[in-house]
């Protein structure tokens, strides 16, 4: 069995975030990364894929240099190869573009199972799991909290609104995308960092894919700004009764109903 | 010379961090002074299987044969983390078990150490106390000048208290005999004396860790407080207090790789430097921790407040493994009295 994991670089939690000088993006220059959490939880689940039945486990990530630090832990946390694409044209494109890309590291590899994050910690667009599956021609599902396989077929927990949660059954091959919290997410061990140097980097480009020209972006980003904090708080303040008769004159003075 | 950390080992730093920063927050420090044992036999498993315990296992021994210096900036995310468990101990008895004539106790001891079965305790000259002796599987003991290994069932604990509650120390009752000597003469004074020093290096490490988090702290909370309707991180006066501090600390840094390096390396200055590391990063803990009591204000001095998890665990750090007087004293003795160089760097540095 070969599970495919697609990871993205993201800054790290604690890091401090700045508007970057052309206004389009974050200062990424002096701020740490790491794995975007929503695919650890993704590779967690492939690596016990791993532990149960010795599938292998490739992970798959675009993006600059500094990207190979994700893979490199990833490897340390167990995981057997990895696929580095780095062009800088995948950089400059958009959520569809990447998605190409990576669909066509799936139709290489033929994996048995996709596995990867709900969405990214940046961007947040919760759109690339989908997108990957649409473009590999394979079906895919979302938001997932729960995983069983048997034989050809997983049976999976997809996280609906309001606490529901619905069932679902795929053939694989197949891509899921899963939520937070589906496992318990390893530490990588030293060992595993120490075994990482041995194990394999490929690096390729879109081009190397044959999706060199379909990645040219859709979506260009305009403006990234913090919110401006408004000072038109009003404190409503009575008794219940009256601070509910004030709400609701209030909601109807604005128009929101 | 490249004195830079190699990618490995930065990411075993950040390996840590990550655990430590997920598993072992400040409530769980104060969970744990409310436990019997003040120990936590899921981190201790968490640690193991992270790999800590077992890097300076040698290899024979399911361990990964590594270093001090491949060890030094996790001993010192520990102390960033006020992470007290018998770290330094364990670590400490398996060099002594690892470095032992008689292989049997390695072959015994080093495999559960590197798996996580086994504590090890360690006594030192320079205390009366063993640390940590009520949750190890094997105490190393000293008397007359001789080196004894005994297991729980052989030894009388008792408690005794400490400002710091993380800091588990017990008072042993026990007789040597010749079927718990491990070690005499010329063979104990050695693997004594290099004990001690590993412990002493890493209680520095530590020790820096520690410092560093108290300015952070200082940072974080001058960077919230308001007073006078401007953060209080914009007066010159804090500023120059946390910058003074850090200063101190970023002295420290090279002094503890040094140490590590010199034990990594058995330098001819490895005591010299290890009490040197030692002396400077217990001044540097105890000035951040006194610049952050300071910034936190009247906050500082409160239960509620984490600052004091740090500062308790400095104090107790401080005083473990040689006090300042014994290795200021150490020092004079080394460099003085007997007339060796503190060489800078370059071959004169290894033995």
């Amino acid at each position: 069995m070969k599970i495919l994991v697609y990871l993205k670089q993201v800054p790290h939690q604690d890091a401090r975030l700045d508007i970057s000088s052309d206004g389009t993006w974050i200062e990424e220059s002096n701020i740490k990364f790491e794995i975007n959490s929503y695919d650890t939880y993704a590779l967690e689940e492939a690596l016990k894929a791993k532990d149960s039945e010795g599938a292998e486990v490739v992970v798959v990530t675009a993006g600059q240099d500094r990207v190979t630090q994700a893979l490199r832990t990833a490897l340390g946390m167990g995981a057997d190869r990895a696929i580095h694409i780095k062009d800088e044209a995948v950089d400059a494109s958009d959520v569809l573009g990447v998605a190409k890309v990576l669909a066509a590291v799936a139709k290489e590899e033929s994996p048995d199972l996709i596995l990867t994050g709900l969405m990214s910690e940046d961007s947040g667009f919760a759109a690339i799991g989908p997108m990957i599956g649409e473009f590999a021609g394979i079906a895919s599902t979302t938001a997932v909290v729960g995983i069983e396989r048997e034989g050809g077929k997983l049976t999976v927990e997809r996280e609906l609104e309001g606490g529901n949660l619905e069932v679902v059954e795929i053939n694989t091959p197949c891509l899921v995308s899963v939520q937070t919290g589906i496992n318990q997410v390893r530490y990588a061990s030293l060992k595993g960092i120490m075994q990482a140097k041995k194990k394999t980097i490929d690096v390729k480009t879109a081009a190397d894919l044959g999706v060199g020209d379909a990645i040219s972006p859709k979506l260009t980003t305009e403006k990234v700004s913090v919110p401006v904090k408004g000072e038109t708080a009003e404190l409503v303040e009575g008794s219940t009764d009256e601070i509910a008769a004030k709400l609701a004159a209030k909601i109807k003075e604005l128009g929101l109903l | 010379m490249d004195f830079s950390f190699s990618e490995d080992q930065k990411m075993f730093q950040e390996t840590l961090r990550d655990f430590l920063t997920a598993e072992h927050t400040s409530a769980t420090i104060r969970e744990l002074w409310d436990s019997e044992t003040r120990r936590s036999s899921e981190l201790w498993q968490q640690l193991c299987e992270i790999g800590i315990m077992g890097l300076l296992v040698p290899e024979e021994y399911d361990g990964m044969g590594m270093d001090e210096v491949d060890l030094v900036l996790c001993l010192e995310e520990m102390g960033t983390h006020a992470f007290a468990e018998p770290v330094i101990p364990t670590l400490v008895g398996t060099r002594l078990l690892a470095d032992l004539a008689d292989k049997s106790l390695a072959q015994e001891w080093l495999p559960k150490v590197a798996g996580g079965e086994a504590i090890l305790a360690v006594q030192y000259p320079e205390s009366p106390f063993v640390q940590d002796a009520h949750v190890a599987n094997l105490l190393i003991l000293q008397k007359d000048g001789e080196l004894h290994a005994l297991t729980p069932d052989q030894v009388k604990l008792t408690r005794q208290d400490s400002n710091d509650p993380s800091n588990c120390l017990f008072s042993v009752d026990w007789t040597p005999s010749a079927d718990t000597l491990i070690a005499q003469g010329e063979e104990a004074a050695k693997l004594s004396a290099e004990a001690f020093d590993r412990g002493a290096l890493a209680a520095a490490a530590q020790l820096l860790g520690c410092g560093q988090r108290m300015i952070h702290m200082a940072c974080e909370y001058a960077s919230e407080r308001k007073q006078f309707g401007v953060f209080i991180g914009t007066f010159q006066a804090i500023k120059h207090m946390c910058s003074n501090a850090q200063v101190q600390v970023e002295y420290v840094r090279p002094a503890v790789y040094r140490a590590a390096f010199s034990l990594a390396n058995n330098s001819v200055n490895r005591s010299v430097n290890v009490s040197m590391a030692k002396l400077a990063a217990g001044e540097a803990a105890h000035t951040a921790s006194r610049v952050s009591m300071q910034v936190h204000g009247g906050q500082g001095y409160t239960w509620e407040q984490d600052l004091h998890l740090w500062m308790r665990r400095a104090w107790s750090l401080d005083l473990a493994w040689g006090s300042k007087q014994m290795h200021s004293q150490r020092i004079a003795s080394i460099v003085i009295d007997q007339g060796v160089p503190t060489a800078p760097l370059g071959e004169s540095w290894l033995a």
